[in-house]
């Protein structure tokens, strides 16, 4: 998500899946399309029977690859040197889109001359600390200083050169910076060959400019990394020296992990931001009054000015006529993060015996999440645990698991049944950002009650159980607006709440005192939120949805064969294809007719095309910019990233990531090689845990040569389909998929039983033997040599008629340093025909020593790196 | 109208989506759980209550460093193959199996009684009798297991009935309308196969080497309502390079058989009346 | 409707080729499966066909007896005939599915379908056969005198002759009319071997009766002999077949099957009873020993060619050129 927010200012997909068929290339890695999200793909073919070329890269030939016009295979973990490698291509042959990347971007941004790149410093940047973190302070542009719009005073602005010669400009950076990663470098460290990189780089280039367009699309194989939102990054640079983001057939299509993942980073189960993607108050920084907080979280320019009337709109929201401007509407009552609070740390914490209690809700830690061995210990160690979910989970079921003994354990397990889709009403976001209505088709049975009908419970009998409390801190819960009355009497007899009022508080309406929210009128869009307390808003992005009590657009069903905008409804506002203001020159015509999407029609004085123009809407393409002037008008009518700063697309990010500006390629925890291109052998900002129970392979153990990388099929995701029998029959075992030099090599024959292990222990799965799977030649001169990968899908968990161990078991956990996302897809094994003998180390499962223990199971930074020993 | 599928391998991602749908719409069972190694087919083939069978054939060229572009799987969706003169419906001593107002080949399933003569009588090895314990239960809303509509079957020869109730009601049978591809195309059969007709020339024009399988056919099957677009011979699909309609092979047969009494009976004529020593 | 989508697609830009290279060719089978299914025919249709031959001979040896010459012999081939097809359609209503259903058979006179035939042959048979060994009873004093006068014999012996020649032959064609390519390619050798394994089988199996129940010798060598042309026939038209089917015949000829084949049917079953026929050798007890052999080889060509065919049916390669 940061990766495409810090280079575009929205962390979601910049366009939309029914666009694909206008791309006249489309470049899918870190994604196996027609595998994971096949509906979608019906649109990758109906680009190819256009005309389109499909490019497939991935360590594996999958299903997608079946169907692309070129595949490459690729080591997995070294993305960023092939892309790395099409951006020096692209710079070295001047086959950029210039009128864009000049108008567009932020190429011609001069960077401070005590900025130092990687090239400087063998792999780092300039300003890293031995705390293992950066100080971003290097990594800021140059700037001069201007006459304010208004004449009062100056202000100062980036340095430009837009002849882009300057040494110190954005592009020459990057001309500097990606000049090691070469086609021979693409050979060495990734094992593709130079033909299939000619072959991709010149299709790409081929098909980007003012007539042609290409889409890359990409998934959890580029963001399941400890540099993943670098690898989005590199994409995001490409696609804005292709000069194909905010233009049909272009963009970058994030295609999301599962069905409703969007919806539950909108309106977010993460711990970092509130919904709307309003950073969540920290007690590290300067935030713990309102106005000390929306200081720190408001940017002076670009939409992001509008911060302050989301977030009082949201408190508003949340607690109603108890949040006034006299009490700060009510910030006090918000908790304030102290550190890392994400799922892993917080897991390692439980392991510690820090951790209560547990609400696991939809989620399956003890088979599908990753070092599983010690998430299941770690549950061990609870007081008690609640489980919400329509299958028994093998974490449901974490203190009855072969080879423990319940009565040992004293954790108290609640399960509480709940509702599968169609047994309850309310919204999925796709991964168009589309908010799509479901209703509910028939009751559950027995007990199984709707999440939200669970969570609402919980609130309720937690404000009667503080209702005479004199606490101040338990105001937080007493006070939260709590009433959502069904509008159907049988569900409101059965205590349901009706999930259309919760829609409508989160698109937001104008506070009446004295009124429940459903009471009052609703708000058309995100334009008409305040921040006076006249509005509420439970998540600014979804305004729109709900501009009236009769009418719930998420409920819209027309479709157009295009954009269809009178389906669902997308956030924000409607739009589609976002920074679609970048589809027309900088004088608002389209860049071709071929390409035309919005453009600016001169008579009518707005913005016109089939979507929401990502604009505002009667802005003049010519309108100049005003220095020192706050929010959109310090932008020019030709800027069309409005939620960045400067609504320039960002090609280097001067301080939001921890890892650097430009994307570098490190080398995953677990590798094969030495890095080829640096001393610095992994990101030195990465999260690892040094403990007994989280052993890492290392970099270059003999003892484990081969890449092992995980996946899912098509056919499964987790409990939910290994108990359905008729997915269960599909893929009815877990499997290892491995290349015929390999088994020959280890005497294993397809279909036989082997085992695949790492430091932290085995497990056993059938082979697959295939010739899907390629060794691939990697390293130079005296050093090449052969590198095989395996692939292991993690699916599977021992409950379920699809039943086998988990591939989690051998993964230790090590964390990107932005999202806290663990790396799951580069990872090092070995392999033996047989079956598992002992299984896990039993070891693992115990206490760490204490002086493993880190506050609340804290990661600590990788730091410098160099090899040798 | 004759109404019938045109299944386009060349789109197929091999998704099942159509193995689930028609299992899900038809009520039938699972059918075991076995690991088969043969790439992503676990299912193995089309039999009495698997109606739709996704095919994955792996092809790597040999040679040591060749381009890994050279990789090919190709994935199609095999089912019953509807065939103008069906091997079953001649084979079927009850009348059970009949031609449909769509000209689709459908067994009566309560007409049947399990003789099993049509199994060893279809040239594409698709119909086989349906064994009369269920696999998994399925569960109903209520969690009792309801195993009614399988026992009702058991016993009895089962097949893709091309969605019969769903046409009758104007519906576009299940796979095709889960196929997210367009791989499976339901429609009436002569509009499909000028499609399809037309489809080989586009795809031999961007070099693929495509045919039609059951399309203009010179066999004593016919062509099948049930048709394919392949990139091989059809052996490799697990498809009869020449299928012959099996009862056409009766005249010769009764007629050898006539001889042979005929022979005997004179034979045993004259030993038999006449030969007394 | 937007405009981009009615633009027509253009070949790629630039002339970037995909993959130059001829692509793998695919394998010749689908991992080797069967691309036909397996017949479910057990012992009781093996033992159908075995008994259903010797059945259907019977009849057409009560046509061709003359009571008056071989009344022991027109007695045991009517009685057998008629016991025979009492029980029969017993071991076919077993073999169903759905054995409750077997009258659903009745729904339909199909021509094209060989079962059908067959349902409607052993009826037209069973008439006949009954109403024959109803006067033969009544002629042996078991029944009223009376109900010979319902059966002429002439009429019943002709249509046993007629119906049982059909048994004897329709099975063959049943085979014969499926995909299995072993018995596809026996189109014309199953139908008539079978004619004559049924007439072979019927005349040992009657001779055996006479042997052990004393009956007259003179009918018993009579029989004997036409035993003796219907196994050299039976004998003469499978090697023709081993011949003819070539490699398809390897399911039945080849292997652990074809050796019992030969030693069970072709040597036990045929060349040793016609060697002891043509040694000067007499005597119930060789007829008895002799009439074995024919009836077991008799049995072991049906079950060699029941399953010869599911073994054909695994054969892929076997399966993708079907023979005409």
């Amino acid at each position: 998500m940061p990766g495409l927010g810090t280079s575009f200012g929205r962390g979601g997909a910049t366009t939309f899946v029914q666009d694909l068929p206008n791309a006249d290339c489309i470049l899918i890695e870190g994604s196996n399309f027609a595998e994971c999200h096949p509906i979608a793909f019906r649109f990758v073919m109906q680009a190819k029977e256009r005309g389109a070329k499909i490019i497939h890269v991935d360590p594996r030939f999958t299903r997608t690859s079946a169907l692309a016009d070129i595949y490459a295979p690729i080591r997995s973990g070294s993305d960023i040197v092939f892309l790395g490698a099409l951006i020096n291509w692209i710079l070295q042959n001047e086959r950029y889109f210039r009128e864009y990347v000049v108008a567009y971007t932020s190429a011609p941004n001069l960077v401070r001359e005590d900025f130092q790149d990687t090239e400087d410093l063998d792999g780092l940047f300039s300003g890293f600390a031995d705390s293992g973190t950066y100080d971003t302070a290097t990594w800021q542009f140059e700037t001069i200083e201007v006459p304010r719009y208004d004449g009062n005073g100056s202000v100062r602005i980036p340095k430009r050169d837009e002849t882009l010669e300057h040494p110190r400009c954005i592009l020459n950076v990057l001309r500097r910076h990606f000049a090691r990663y070469t086609p021979e470098m693409v050979e060495e460290a990734c094992g593709t060959p130079r033909e299939t990189f000619f072959q991709i780089a010149n299709l790409l280039a081929d098909n980007s400019g003012r007539e042609r367009t290409t889409a890359f699309a990409y998934a959890v194989g580029w963001t399941q990394h400890t540099v993943g939102v670098q690898y989005i990054r590199t994409a995001s640079i490409l696609q804005l020296l292709l000069g194909n983001i905010g233009r049909p057939g272009g963009g970058i299509m994030a295609l999301r992990g599962h069905a409703n993942i969007q919806g539950a980073t909108d309106i977010p189960t993460l711990y970092d931001t509130m919904p709307g993607y309003l950073p969540m108050p920290s007690a590290l920084r300067d935030e713990q009054t309102l106005a000390a907080y929306l200081k720190s979280a408001t940017k002076p320019t670009g939409w992001w000015a509008n911060t302050p009337k989301y977030v009082v709109s949201l408190l508003k929201a949340y607690y109603g006529d108890n949040a006034t401007a006299e009490n700060d509407f009510a910030f006090d009552y918000l908790p304030q993060i102290s550190g890392d609070h994400s799922t892993l740390p917080t897991q390692v914490a439980m392991k510690d015996g820090e951790i209560k209690g547990y609400f696991v809700i939809g989620m399956n830690p003890a088979a599908s999440g990753f070092n599983a061995q010690l998430a299941r210990a770690a549950m061990e160690h609870l007081e008690w645990m609640v489980n919400i979910d329509a299958y028994e989970t093998e974490t449901a079921a974490f203190w009855c698991r072969e080879g423990v003994d319940p009565t040992t354990i004293a954790t108290e397990v609640f399960f509480l049944p709940s509702c599968t889709i169609i047994e309850k009403e309310g919204t999925m976001v796709n991964t168009n950002r589309m908010l799509q209505w479901h209703d509910k088709a028939v009751h559950a049975p027995g007990d199984t009650k709707s999440d939200l009908y669970l969570i609402h419970q919980l609130g309720l009998r937690m404000k009667e159980l503080y209702a005479n409390s004199s606490d101040p801190k338990d105001l937080a819960i007493r006070h939260l607006t709590w009433d959502y009355p069904n509008e159907d009497e049988h569900e409101l007899a059965l205590g349901e709440p009706s999930a259309r009022k919760v829609l409508q508080e989160i698109n937001g309406y104008r506070v009446e005192p004295g009124k429940s929210g459903y009471e009052c009128e609703q708000v058309t869009a995100f334009t008409e939120l305040a921040s006076d307390g006249s509005t509420a808003s439970g998540g600014w992005i979804y305004s729109g949805v709900y501009p009236d009590k009769q009418t719930n657009r998420a409920r819209n069903r027309t479709g157009d064969g295009y954009t269809s905008l009178d389906w669902g409804f997308a956030w924000p506002a409607n739009r589609r294809m976002l920074y679609n203001r970048a589809s027309a020159d900088p004088d608002g015509k389209p860049w071709s007719e071929r390409k035309a999407y919005i453009s600016w029609d001169e008579t009518k004085k707005k913005w016109v095309g089939p979507d929401v123009p990502d604009f505002p809407a009667t802005k003049a393409p010519t309108e100049p910019a005003k220095h020192g002037a706050s929010g959109m008008d310090a932008h020019s009518g030709a800027d069309p990233f409005i939620m960045q700063v400067d609504g320039l697309g960002a090609l280097f990010v001067t301080g939001a990531l921890k890892d650097g500006p430009l994307p570098t390629h490190y080398e995953p925890i677990e590798s094969v090689i030495e890095n080829p291109l640096y001393g610095q052998q992994s990101n030195p900002t990465l999260r690892e845990w040094d403990r007994d129970d989280n052993p890492y392979n290392g970099r270059h153990n003999p003892a484990y040569p081969y890449v092992l990388t995980t996946y899912r099929t098509t056919e499964h995701s987790g409990i939910m389909t290994r108990y359905v029998p008729w997915l269960a029959e599909l893929q009815p075992a877990l499997f290892a998929e491995l290349d015929p030099e390999l088994a020959v090599e280890k005497s294993i024959r397809n279909g036989d039983w082997v085992t695949i292990s790492t430091a932290l222990g085995e497990i056993e799965a059938r082979a697959l033997v295939s010739g899907r799977m390629r060794p691939l030649r990697i390293g130079k001169g005296a050093n090449r040599h052969t590198v095989h990968q395996i692939g292991i899908p993690y699916n599977y968990g021992h409950l379920g008629f699809a039943s086998g161990d988990s591939v989690g078991d051998l993964i230790p956990l090590a964390l990107d340093p932005n999202v806290s996302i663990h790396e799951a897809k580069a990872l090092t094994c070995t392999i033996r025909a047989g079956r598992r003998s002992s299984g896990l180390n039993a070891e693992l499962s115990k206490p760490v020593p204490a002086d493993q223990v880190t506050f609340y199971g804290a990661s600590r930074a990788h730091g410098i790196d160099r090899g040798g020993d | 109208m004759a109404h019938g599928f045109f299944t386009d391998t060349t789109l197929c991602i091999g998704c099942k989506a159509c193995e689930v749908a028609c299992k899900q719409w038809n009520e039938l069972p699972a059918d075991g759980y076995e690991f088969t190694g043969d790439s992503y087919d676990n299912t193995g083939g089309l039999h009495g209550t698997t109606w739709r069978h996704v095919e994955f054939i792996e092809s790597m060229p040999d040679a040591p460093g060749a381009p890994p572009t050279l990789n090919r799987w190709v994935m199609m969706s095999d089912v019953c193959k509807h065939c103008t003169h069906a091997g079953c419906l001649e084979a079927c001593p009850t009348g059970a199996i009949i031609r449909n107002e769509f000209d689709d080949v459908f067994i009566q399933p309560d007409i049947c009684n399990g003789c099993g003569y049509c199994v060893p009588s279809c040239p594409f090895g698709v119909v086989e009798l349906i064994e009369h314990q269920v696999i998994q239960p399925r569960f109903a809303s209520d969690g009792r297991t309801n195993d009614n509509a399988l026992q009702t079957r058991g016993g009895v020869a089962g097949k893709c009935t091309l969605c019969y109730d769903r046409q009758k009601l104007g519906l576009v049978p299940a796979c095709a309308k889960a196929c997210p591809t367009e791989s499976i195309q339901f429609g009436e059969i002569e509009e499909l196969k000028e499609r399809a007709r037309k489809r080989v020339e586009t795809l031999q024009e961007r070099g693929v080497s495509a045919s039609l399988y059951g399309v203009d056919e010179k066999t004593s099957v016919g062509d099948l309502n049930a048709f394919f677009l392949l990139t091989g011979p059809p052996s490799a699909y697990n498809l009869p390079e020449r299928p012959v309609l099996p009862s056409t092979r009766q005249p010769a047969g009764y007629a050898s058989a006539a001889v042979a009494a005929l022979a005997l009976a004179l034979a045993g004529w004259t030993i038999l009346r006449r030969g007394d020593t | 409707m937007n405009e981009l989508r009615a633009l027509s697609p253009d070949a790629s830009g630039s002339g970037a080729a995909s993959g130059n290279g001829v692509l793998a060719p695919l394998p010749d089978t689908y991992y080797n499966r069967p691309l036909l299914k397996k017949p479910h025919w057990e012992w009781e249709v093996i033992s159908y066909l075995f008994l259903g031959g010797v059945m259907g001979g019977s009849g057409i040896i009560v046509a061709l007896t003359d009571d008056r010459k071989d009344p022991d012999l027109a007695r045991s081939a009517r009685y057998l005939a008629f016991a025979l097809a009492a029980t029969c359609p017993l071991i076919l209503i077993k073999h169903l599915g759905r054995p409750e259903r077997f009258h659903h058979m009745l729904r339909v006179v199909k021509f094209r379908s060989a079962m059908s035939m067959g349902v409607w042959g052993l009826i037209a048979f069973s008439l006949p056969a009954g109403l024959g060994a109803l006067g033969q009873a009544s002629r042996d004093g078991l029944l009223p005198r009376w109900i010979a006068s319902l059966a002429p014999r002439a009429i019943t012996d002709l249509l046993s002759a007629l119906f049982g020649a059909f048994i004897g032959g329709y099975t063959g064609v049943l085979l014969s009319s499926t995909a299995i390519p072993v018995w596809g390619i026996g189109k014309r050798h199953i139908p008539s071997f079978s004619v004559c394994s049924g007439v072979a089988s019927a005349c040992a199996a009657n001779a055996l009766i006479l042997a052990l129940s004393g009956g007259s010798e003179r009918s018993m060598k009579k029989v004997e002999r036409f035993e003796f042309v219907a196994s050299i026939a039976e004998l003469a038209i499978l090697l023709h077949f081993e011949r003819h089917a070539g490699t398809l015949g390897a399911p039945m000829f080849g292997g652990a099957r074809g050796a019992r084949l030969r030693r069970y049917t072709q040597i036990g079953g045929i060349a040793v009873p016609a060697l002891l026929s043509l040694l000067p050798l007499h005597g119930r007890w060789k007829t008895a020993l002799s009439s074995l052999l024919t009836l077991h080889g008799g049995y072991v060509l049906r079950e060699t060619l029941i399953e010869g065919g599911k073994g054909s049916s695994e054969d892929p390669r076997a399966a993708s050129r079907q023979p005409e």
